[in-house]
């Protein structure tokens, strides 16, 4: 019978050889605590810097789902607020009114700001929008990511703007990403696919960045678990009538016999918008007819969503 | 082995010592889309498992 001891892989960082609880499938690496957690930091940090991500005296509005990565987001960034100065933290929670889900996910939020001490702001669907998720679902669930999608961006981007941030903080990882990446492609939709929303263009929107876009799922599960802050939560009940879960699986197939996929997905969509003068992207910029908000037609997305008369 | 699966469920698998893989493929689980502890410890999938050990399977893809 083989040892406990035996049957450990070995971390492969130099110097170490203690036992790996990860491996990262694309470079081949095993990780062991230790490494895991520096490396998830490492990554975090190259991200912000390498994409020019925050400025001296930037506030940021984190948004914090209570989730896994809104989670890793703001436990990186808070731990990072010391190399940044002037920079503040604020978290922007969306209560979209989801039955039986998100009340455990807020507690979730409440619990970590209050321990971080980061100022939260709660904002509902039913205070902005006058219904929760819920009901203003009814009949249209097979839209229901698309939706949400829609109205959470506009509920962040109310609190966000009203909380004088500067920069919008999203919890997307590399899955994430891929997932948009390949969604975007198999719609057609080309605008959507080069538009940068960190690039602070049009300048009427809060620029929106990713810190954690290049570090997959595993991998911040892992990390969470291993500094601590894990906690299992329930799934959106939506989640199964989303063309999303359809992407996800097809790609977690391929990065599995394709080591790798993920990543150059995204740094394919990258030289695409290299590539791509800038006008390609969002079309003119105008306010709605309805609301007064910015938008690409005479009509917002939220008030068509809504259904208010155009 | 004891198996505790995403949803929670477990199962019993008597199979002698088998890499951590090869369990999830018997259950036609991605490896890519979930981690795993073996006895409350996390392991890489290329671990191996041997018949007293309690696996458990987390899964990483979440909506919401």
């Amino acid at each position: 019978m083989l040892t406990p001891d035996s049957r450990d892989v070995r971390c492969t960082s130099t110097p170490c050889s203690e036992p790996a609880v990860i491996r990262l499938r694309d470079s081949g690496q095993y990780l062991c605590s230790t490494h895991c957690i520096r490396h998830v930091e490492n990554l975090f940090s190259r991200t912000v810097e390498d994409q020019r991500m925050i400025a001296p005296g930037d506030r940021i509005a984190v948004a914090l789902s209570g989730g896994k990565d809104s989670t890793a987001l703001l436990l990186l960034l808070h731990a990072a607020l010391p190399a940044w100065p002037g920079v503040t933290l604020i978290a922007v929670t969306v209560d979209e009114g989801i039955a039986g889900y998100r009340d455990e996910t807020i507690g979730a939020a409440v619990e970590l700001t209050v321990r971080l001490g980061v100022e939260h702001h709660i904002v509902s669907f039913a205070s902005l929008f006058g219904g929760d998720l819920d009901v203003l679902l009814k009949g249209r669930e097979s839209r229901s990511c698309t939706v949400c999608g829609i109205l959470r961006r506009r509920a962040l981007a109310t609190a966000a703007r009203q909380a004088g941030a500067t920069r919008i903080a999203i919890g997307h990882n590399l899955d994430d990403e891929a997932q948009t990446v390949l969604m975007n492609l198999l719609r057609g939709d080309f605008p959507h696919l080069v538009q940068d929303a960190a690039s602070g263009e049009p300048e009427c929107f809060i620029p929106r960045i990713k810190p954690l876009a290049w570090l997959s799922e595993r991998e911040i599960v892992t990390y969470l678990i291993l500094t601590g802050n894990y906690r299992e939560l329930p799934e959106c009940p939506y989640t199964g009538f989303a063309l999303r879960s359809e992407v996800r699986a097809m790609l977690t197939g391929l990065e599995f016999r394709h080591p790798g996929t993920m990543k150059n997905l995204i740094r394919s969509r990258d030289t695409i918008r290299q590539h791509t003068p800038r006008a390609s992207g969002v079309g003119s910029v105008q306010r709605c007819r309805e609301c007064g908000e910015h938008c690409s037609g005479e009509i917002c997305q939220v008030c068509r969503i809504l259904g208010r008369p155009g | 082995m004891q198996i505790i699966l995403p949803d929670r469920s477990t199962r019993q698998l008597d199979c002698g010592t088998l890499p951590i893989e090869e369990i999830l493929h018997r259950f036609g689980i991605n490896p890519v889309s979930v981690i795993v502890t073996r006895n409350g410890r996390l392991v890489p999938e290329t671990a191996y498992a041997e018949e007293d050990d309690e696996i458990r399977i987390i899964r990483v893809a979440h909506g919401g």
